[in-house]
């Protein structure tokens, strides 16, 4: 069965987000096992002559690199991810490469009408950004509106079009998950730039030649 | 002089994105005076935590709410914006709202050559989102690209086409911050229009307390952590403490009243009960919208001098209230503008002018006699542009203002003194002691007239 690890991209005790996520995580129970974990707790990400990387940052990064795929799910803050995820995926490229290469699911809930479409967008661009070089399924959009409406008060999703929508792309990730594996040409690749040219700063990835 | 604030957007590292704030802050000190935020203690983002009071957000949000305009230098971090200023603008977007309508110039320095431009696309986006609502300068990019090597060991830019370049951004920048200054001008298009219930927020209103609260200046000035008492307030040109500033205004040989560009009622200069002042005005009438401390009769009014005071077709507008043998009040009212000739609200004079014009004749050893040749003015000055109101139209007739349905038949208002003032007495004038006008209800007072009663 599938590992995967479903990241919340938010701190707040009333995060649809986390709602979401334990939805597809009974939901989907037959066909993965989906361990979701709170970002809560981490340190807002700054650099340090010594890379010091904190200890729940380490541990996440152990929880990733066992998972078979990960699922984010983002809400929308001022147009873009919350500066939380934004932190998480800074301490998970600092030294340490749990996303490389590693098949990522993004989903988003909001309470308006867009269901974090920005944000989504945004977190594509930045899980592409050469120290994160995450393989994001494509055309995979899930945006959740109005979420606040959107479960019942047993955390299930009521809208059966949603539900169906969902079940979808889930099934498509099982099988991206497997695709993907089978896209190691430039893994290694990858593997030894980040190694070895790491990094914004004093690094030496293509996007900074 | 323009106050600018910087943010370096990340922390905790030698940046070279705070080197070059450092740097604008130093280069253009003779232009702008640059302020740089330190956001190195600000916590984690939290929703659940955030009720808008913490020590360190307040602080960050007074300094860019007292500023004209914000500069924030941004690194790139896996093409965004680091999260540490990210972080900050989550705070400043939820419970307080310091970018709302603020200018902002964003620029970056980047290790190689993308000159963090991604970040910056994405910085753009943030800051306009509705919670943010900054207004970003469009294009004029500056990336600082290979900063390393940029900044000799003072500090200072090495490329002087960079610092060219950098001097001439900014002073885009400023020109930018005097167009967005306009657009939240209130702008009427004619007299009708002027907003007496005071609902166009200009950038000096204060947000969130009742402006028909009694306690509204205690309440706002707690809101604002406004000066008070020993602190100290720099002004063009002086420097004066709050006491010192309130002993000046107090001792002032008149009433003074600010209403400002909304049409709020916000200072009179409380030297008496209202019982003992010409115009008067009670301490809980400020923060009142000006609809509130007018009787519905002069409203239309009030709004004819300040629409031609805002849209400049008049810098004064003045007219006689009180009026009788031992005194002559009158009521001025003065547009005040800032330094891009913006219309910043109408500053009132009431004083009696009987005691100067008394003393002049005494002084001078002459007295008042009557002018047969003359053709009296309009006892309203400053209108005319707004109603068409001739010198020689009937005052009474004029419906501009409540002032003139008092005012004295022209044959009864003193006579101009026509003497020279040079030579002394005149002997052979006769003399016409002012007539006693009608003794006007103190209803006159048309524009800010805080209390009728």
């Amino acid at each position: 069965m599938k590992k995967f690890v479903a990241l919340v991209g938010t701190n707040t005790a009333k995060s649809t987000n986390r709602k979401l996520l334990k939805y597809m995580q009974g939901r989907y129970a037959d066909e993965a096992e989906i361990e979701v974990v709170e970002l809560k707790g981490l340190p807002i990400f700054k650099k340090t002559t010594e890379m010091f990387v904190p200890e729940q940052a380490k541990t996440i990064a152990e929880q990733i690199n066992a998972a078979d795929g990960v699922i984010i799910g983002t809400p929308e803050y001022d147009h873009s991810i919350p500066a939380l995820l934004s932190s998480a995926l800074a301490w998970l490229s600092y030294g340490i490469h749990p996303l490389m290469d590693k098949p990522v699911m993004i989903v988003g809930t909001s309470y308006g009408t867009l269901g974090a479409s920005r944000a989504q967008a945004q977190l594509r661009q930045i899980l592409d950004s050469p120290e994160l070089k995450a393989t994001v399924m494509p055309s995979s959009e899930f945006l959740l509106g109005h979420s606040l409406q959107a479960f019942d008060e047993s955390g299930e999703l009521k809208s059966e079009e949603e539900v169906a929508k969902l079940d979808g792309l889930f099934q498509d990730f099982l099988l991206f998950t497997d695709l993907s594996s089978q896209l190691d040409h430039s893994k290694e690749l990858h593997q030894e730039e980040a190694a070895e040219k790491f990094s914004w700063d004093n690094g030496l990835t293509e996007d900074n030649k | 002089m323009v106050k600018l604030v910087g943010i370096a957007g990340s922390i905790g590292e030698e940046s070279y994105n705070r080197m070059l704030l450092q740097y604008i802050s130093k280069h253009f000190k003779d232009t702008v005076e640059v302020e740089l935020l330190d956001i190195n203690d600000v916590p984690q983002f939290n929703e659940d935590e955030d009720d808008g009071n913490s020590e360190i957000i307040q602080a960050l949000n007074r300094k860019i709410s007292g500023s004209d305009g914000v500069i924030l230098a941004t690194p790139e971090h896996n093409h965004t914006v680091p999260a540490a200023m990210k972080n900050v603008i989550e705070w400043l977007s939820n419970k307080v709202h310091p970018f709302d309508g603020k200018p902002v110039w964003i620029v970056g320095a980047s290790y190689y050559t993308q000159g963090s431009s991604r970040a910056q696309l994405h910085l753009k986006q943030i800051l306009e989102s509705p919670g943010v609502n900054a207004i970003v300068m469009p294009g004029n990019e500056f990336l600082l690209s290979n900063a390393k090597s940029a900044f000799d060991e003072n500090g200072d830019l090495k490329d002087q086409r960079t610092v060219g370049f950098l001097s001439m951004v900014l002073k885009k920048f400023l020109k930018f911050m005097k167009v967005i200054d306009m657009m939240d001008a209130p702008d009427p298009k004619n007299a009708h229009e002027e907003d007496m219930k005071s609902t166009n927020k200009v950038n000096t209103t204060v947000e969130g307390v009742d402006m028909d609260d009694p306690e509204w200046v205690e309440k706002a000035a707690d809101k604002t952590h406004a000066a008070s008492g020993g602190d100290y307030v720099k002004l063009d040109r002086g420097l004066l403490t709050v006491d010192q500033l309130n002993w000046f205004l107090n001792s002032m040989a008149g009433e003074l009243t600010y209403a400002d560009d909304n049409n709020q009622f916000i200072y009179y200069n409380k030297n008496a009960d209202a019982a003992h002042m010409l115009a008067p005005r009670t301490p809980d009438q400020v923060g009142d919208p000006l609809e509130d401390v007018h009787p519905a009769r002069v409203v239309e009014h009030v709004k004819q001098v300040i629409y031609a005071l805002r849209t400049g077709q008049s810098d004064v507008v003045s007219m006689p209230a009180q009026q009788g043998p031992n005194q002559h009040v009158m009521h001025y009212y003065r547009a005040m503008r800032d330094e891009n000739r913006r219309y910043r609200g109408v500053n009132e004079l009431v004083i009696d002018i009987m005691p100067i014009l008394k003393y002049y004749l005494a002084a001078t050893g002459q007295k008042l006699v009557k002018d047969p040749d003359a053709t009296p003015i309009s006892p309203i000055t400053g209108l005319d542009a707004v109603t068409g109101a001739s010198a020689h139209s009937d005052p009474t007739a004029d419906a501009t203002s409540g002032a003139s349905a008092a005012a004295a038949p022209e044959e009864e208002k003193p006579a101009a003194p026509e003497v020279d003032a040079t030579s002394g007495a005149s002997e052979e004038t006769e003399e016409v002691a002012p007539t006693p006008a009608p003794t006007p209800e103190p209803e006159t007072d048309a524009t800010t007239g805080a209390s009728e009663g």
